[in-house]
């Protein structure tokens, strides 16, 4: 009997949410014109970083490019797991709870959680902010989204071209971090090209950058970062120990720069984000479906300069090169 | 009922975790950071077997054997060596840290494609049509029923009372002519045990490992056990494990609720205001009892 009972109301409550699913759906189609659909999306993030939140604001501006504007069709929900795992877990399923029609996770853990969630559900995932898609097994099923392979090559080249007697060049990287130990791996292949040698140095937490950094800056003639999101978060410390042996830091994107970094040929992750907006904007719209559409990497390298560092630190730039770059800071 | 499904199976899967951490913080007295690092030792080596082809359910007793000889490293630390309690954990812990890295050989390791003990040709052929998405709530809670009570018929062994007696009066182990640090060296290695089957179930329901799954479990297993001794506290219809599977239940449950209606920067605040409000509540329920008795 309470068996009974229980199936019965389990099927009664499976069947009512399946109708209003369905329901939505209908009236949608039945309206036709595109601009009376209206779409909800939930991103979640994973950790309060400027370059995640520059990734979520071009997201939200690509959906706007392609009419799917937020306040009027569309309604987003915004979830940041601070980091924590299991958080991000519960976030992408109360985004599924909630029907939306589509999940963004910004950052790898994000993007995986979310794509267990969805996959027993036909709610699309797209991702961004994640270095290597194909690692972390997000190339196959209702998935897509943009990579943020770092452009070595450009960096190095870049490098050279302002320290032409630089030799060594120093990382400092968490073990612990995927996107981190695949670039350092191409910092040393391409190193020999521009005659560069590569000094790393691992660590764990964020408290060890210091101890990492002021024994880093004295044996390179520069440090490189990387997008690491442990190092990122106290760059700070490395950038004051290197300035202090007048040694420049080199970013990879437009905030580190902003931040006292010295130059970058780094990723827009406005850019990127925007690119991945467009990408959702194409399943949203019923176009392509996720998994139709292969991940995008960005290709393009911006080059950003900061010319107050580069006077604090003695060093000129080549005063043609300068106008080269997207964007520079004097501070 | 999406996100209520999810809040009880991480519930239950970390309900298995809780246990451990009650075995250790409640019975030894003994605050074992341990933990951070036998959570995903469990996931790492889960992920290494399966993606290996390993059947998933051997997964579950390698990792309990794996996490023991964690813990019993952590007890060895403290009792041979001397060291400090909390030292020694954090030793394990951050030694731990390489060990998962290299069993993994990278920081994240998916295994979408994979069978685990949730997702097999088995278990489909069980929870058939509507029952389907249940099947994880079922299976992670028959797990923890059955961890619980093996811990239940443990505890009232004797080597499981010798455990019992440590924490509240070692003199007596002492005058019983047995030594207390090899009891103590035995409580860790079964709280790691469990702690890192909690991290087998946790990676097979995510499907995935990653070195940061480990950061703050010590602190999620004190909340669970706290919460659930606290409330549940003066209550004897339940024993003790039950509440502390209740308490890893309703952390999780703060968390999801916190999820699902608070701005994100303040989900942290809110959290920590519905575990103070659950504290509160479960200490207005033992002074009514003590006034009615």
């Amino acid at each position: 009997m309470k068996k009974k009972f229980i199936s019965l109301t389990t099927c009664l409550i499976l069947a009512t949410t399946l109708l209003i699913g369905c329901g939505d759906k209908t009236t949608s189609t039945n309206e036709g014109g595109e601009k009376n659909t209206q779409y909800t999306i939930g991103i979640s993030q994973f950790a309060e970083h400027s370059s995640l939140d520059n990734c979520r604001e071009g997201f939200i501006a690509g959906l706007a490019d392609a009419g799917i504007v937020e306040g009027e069709n569309l309604k987003t929900m915004y979830d940041n797991s601070q980091a924590s795992m299991d958080q991000a877990s519960l976030i992408a399923n109360n985004f599924v709870q909630k029907k939306v029609d589509l999940i963004c996770g910004i950052a790898t853990p994000s993007a995986m959680t979310a794509y267990n969630a969805c996959r027993e559900t036909d709610i699309p995932v797209v991702y961004t902010a994640v270095s290597d898609p194909e690692a972390a097994g997000l190339t196959k099923g209702n998935v897509t989204g943009s990579s943020d392979v770092l452009p070595v090559k450009e960096q190095l080249a870049m490098i050279h071209k302002i320290l032409p007697n630089a030799k060594k060049i120093g990382i400092i990287y968490t073990s612990s971090e995927e996107n981190s130990l695949s670039t350092i791996k191409k910092y040393k292949e391409l190193a020999g090209e521009y005659g560069f040698e590569i000094v790393e140095k691992g660590i764990t937490t964020a408290s060890e950058v210091g101890i990492a950094a002021s024994d880093l800056v004295s044996k390179v003639d520069c440090i490189s970062n990387l997008t690491d999101n442990t190092v990122v978060s106290a760059l700070q410390t490395v950038i004051s120990a290197a300035n202090e042996q007048k040694i420049p830091v080199f970013g990879s994107e437009i905030e580190q720069v902003k931040d006292g970094c010295l130059a970058a040929m780094g990723i827009d992750y406005f850019a990127l984000g925007k690119e991945t907006g467009a990408l959702a904007a194409k399943i949203l719209k019923g176009e392509k479906t996720a998994a139709e559409l292969p991940f995008i990497t960005s290709e393009a390298a911006e080059f950003y300069v900061n010319t107050g560092v580069a006077e604090k630190l003695g060093i000129t730039l080549d005063p043609s090169y300068l106008p080269q770059a997207k964007e520079s800071f004097g501070n | 009922m999406i996100l209520l499904r999810s809040v009880l199976e991480q519930g239950m899967i970390y309900a298995i975790m809780a246990l451990g951490v009650y075995i250790t913080y409640k019975i030894l007295d003994f605050p074992d950071l341990t933990v951070d690092g036998s959570f995903p030792l469990g996931a790492a080596l889960t992920a290494l077997m399966i993606r290996g082809g390993v059947n998933p359910l051997l997964t579950m007793p390698a990792c309990f054997l794996v996490g023991g000889v964690a813990g019993m490293l952590t007890g060895l630390i403290h009792v041979k060596l001397k060291v400090r309690d909390l030292l020694s954990g954090i030793i394990m812990m951050t030694a731990l840290y390489t060990v998962n890295l290299q069993i993994a050989g990278r920081a994240n390791l998916p295994f979408y494609d994979n069978n685990t003990v949730f997702d097999n040709a088995f278990v489909s052929s069980i929870f058939t049509g509507v029952l389907y998405p249940y099947r994880t709530l079922v299976i992670s809670f028959l797990l923890m029923l059955v961890v619980k009570c093996l811990l239940d018929g443990y505890l009232s062994t004797k080597s499981g009372f010798l455990l019992r007696a440590v924490g509240d009066n070692d003199s007596i182990v002492t005058s019983l002519g047995l030594d207390k640090g090899t009891v103590k060296i035995i409580g860790l290695s079964i709280a790691n045990a469990l702690v890192a089957l909690s991290g087998c179930i946790f990676a097979q329901q995510q499907h995935f490992f990653d070195i940061s799954m480990g950061t703050g479990t010590v602190v999620i297993g004190l909340a669970s056990v706290i919460i659930g001794t606290g409330l549940f506290a003066k209550v004897t219809l339940f024993r003790i494990t039950t509440s502390v599977v209740i308490g890893a239940v309703l952390y999780k449950a703060c968390v999801a609720i916190a999820i699902s209606y608070v701005e994100p920067v303040n989900l942290k605040l809110i959290t920590a205001a519905l575990f103070l409000l659950i504290l509160v509540l479960g200490m207005e329920r033992k002074k009514k009892v003590k006034q009615s008795a």
